[in-house]
């Protein structure tokens, strides 16, 4: 950027949202600490439009539609259990609740880290994929994260609903922590926008974002916790796997469907903490590098 | 800060940052506060014009010259290197008419997300459809995917639209271009009655059009605004002053002065 643009930058910034916000009551809410989700709200209109042209396309652009979004968990829930059941000797720490609540609990860690997975390889490209969009239209490219996050957020529902049946078809009652999962789900919504954000605003400039993390994604399928417990791994490097928001996600997730037990505090508060840095980090960068994204995709 | 102006430009200018190579932007984001690894190209420079509420501004110039940069400034899809732009209303840009149409989805889903892209709401956009449909005259067209439609097609279903939006301003580029006589004779008179209440931006390469619809008329050439004024003597100008051009590719040369960084 050059200096002249530096000096106009902040008349430049009130311009654009003279332009861009006309509906809105005075005061410019890109730039506030809640700017993640004012936004959000702002454009609900928009987000739900794309989002719902989104998971029509996925589900009513084959024959059997939602069959497919349902079968895929199910077959991939199954073959655990029978594996987990049968064929293979556990750990032993897992191994403790039984055959089948390993499936289950494997399942559980699938089902995050998925969840996780599927946006980091998503992100990068998410600004490419809508080109046109941003090219010819007032799109607010902003919003992408968001449909994005909540796209892949309806995939990881379907399949822990199913999840959810079946402990409750194995164990006849579901615990009452169960009742905690929005507090769980709402930081991590925030964790995976800043980060899908900051992933597009990078990928926008190269692909070689997109390439990173489909090298590094498979790796750290194995150093987070999905296929053994938090308690699987030796005191000394437990401290590192809990550094990873993805892994104490998982362990959380796990606590209240399948322990029945309220995450340690200490654990949740530093999940919600660094949820919020990151998504509100995340934005930032995005934000840093908006106004030149569409001449650089 | 009249609110009687609907767009004003003060010392608009748009650089756009040439790289040789891909890496080398990486290396901008990284190093640049260092050392700069790109040629700055100016599309655009001291552009300086107001457009009052209700009026309706011509744009010509030659291919490359920066009218639709100018165009994609003024809807917010890009932001200006340098200078002070005010928007005053809700602008519906019909650029690049139907480009942003996702093939694999009907043309009435299209439509709902264009409608939400101008900033209608769902129930709005329901309630207009027939007419939106009626419009763009493609009949029951609009229940089959759009990589069906032919460009005309695609470009008539776009301008109606951004013609059925409430907008305030609307920015139109060569919008008609792909149009046959009888549409764009509707588009025309569609345009005419938006004028009474609205603000029009028109970008064409068509003397009567422009003389048709606008009140005024800027001529943009290699960037800059090269003269503007009265529609039928700028067309005129315009006219005389490109007759004997030559068609060659010395207005995009990297090293002109035109486009180079400002000293």
């Amino acid at each position: 950027m050059s200096e002249t643009s530096l000096q106009h930058d902040s008349r430049e910034r009130e311009a654009i949202s003279a332009r861009r916000d006309v509906r809105l009551p005075a005061g410019d809410h890109r730039w506030t600490v809640l700017a993640p989700v004012t936004i959000a709200w702002h454009h609900r209109e928009l987000i739900l439009a794309v989002l719902r042209r989104q998971l029509a396309d996925r589900f009513s652009g084959s024959l059997f539609g939602w069959v497919w979004a349902i079968a895929s968990p199910l077959i991939t829930l199954a073959i655990y259990t029978v594996t987990f059941a049968g064929a293979l000797r556990l750990p032993v720490a897992s191994a403790r609740g039984g055959a089948i609540n390993y499936a289950l609990s494997t399942f559980a860690g699938l089902i995050v880290f998925n969840l996780c997975a599927e946006l980091c390889y998503r992100a990068p490209l998410l600004l490419h994929e809508h080109f046109a969009y941003l090219k010819t239209s007032i799109f607010p490219s902003e919003t992408l994260a968001w449909t994005a996050v909540l796209r892949s957020l309806t995939y990881a529902g379907i399949s822990l609903t199913l999840l959810l049946i079946f402990l409750l078809g194995v164990n006849r009652t579901l615990p009452a922590t169960v009742l905690f999962l929005p507090f769980l789900v709402v930081p991590l919504v925030l964790l995976l926008l800043g980060l899908v954000w900051c992933l597009a605003a990078l990928g926008a400039f190269t692909r070689d974002i997109a390439y990173l993390m489909i090298t590094i994604v498979p790796v750290l399928m194995f150093a987070t916790p999905v296929f053994y417990r938090m308690s699987d791994i030796p005191q000394g490097f437990r401290t590192f796997a809990y550094l990873s928001p993805i892994a104490t996600a998982i362990d959380m997730i796990r606590n209240i469907l399948i322990d029945g037990v309220l995450p340690p505090l200490w654990l949740y508060a530093g999940f919600v903490v660094i949820a919020l840095l990151v998504c509100r980090g995340g934005y930032a960068v995005f934000e840093r590098y908006k106004g030149i994204l569409v001449d650089v995709i | 800060m009249s609110s009687d102006i609907a767009i004003r430009c003060a010392g608009v200018g748009k650089a756009y940052q040439l790289y040789a190579r891909r890496t080398d932007r990486l290396k901008q984001i990284a190093f640049g506060s260092f050392r700069r690894f790109y040629q700055e190209y100016w599309v655009l420079r001291d552009i300086n014009f107001e457009v009052p509420h209700g009026e309706c501004l011509g744009i010509i110039g030659r291919n490359g010259a920066g009218k639709t940069t100018l165009l994609q400034l003024l809807c917010g899809i890009t932001r200006p290197t340098c200078g002070e732009l005010e928007i005053n209303g809700r602008i519906a840009p019909i650029l690049a008419l139907g480009s942003g149409f996702v093939g694999d989805i009907s043309g009435r889903e299209n439509v709902l997300i264009a409608g939400a892209i101008l900033g209608l709401r769902r129930a709005e956009i329901m309630k207009r459809l027939p007419t939106i449909g009626e419009f763009a005259g493609i009949g029951p067209f609009i229940d089959q995917p759009v990589r069906l439609y032919s460009n005309g097609m695609r470009a008539r279903l776009a301008f109606s639209i951004c013609a059925h939006a409430d907008a305030d301003i609307l920015v139109v580029d060569e919008a008609l271009a792909v149009g046959d006589a009888v549409f764009r004779e509707k588009c025309l008179r569609f345009m005419e009655t938006f004028r009474r209440s609205g603000t029009l931006v028109v970008v064409s390469h068509e003397d009567d059009q422009i003389a048709a619809l606008c009140d005024r008329v800027i001529w943009v050439d290699d960037g800059r605004v090269r003269a503007s004024g009265e529609v039928t003597e700028m067309l005129r100008l315009y006219r005389t002053e490109t007759a004997g051009a030559v068609d060659d590719g010395s207005r995009f040369s990297f090293d002109s002065a035109a486009h180079a960084p400002p000293s």
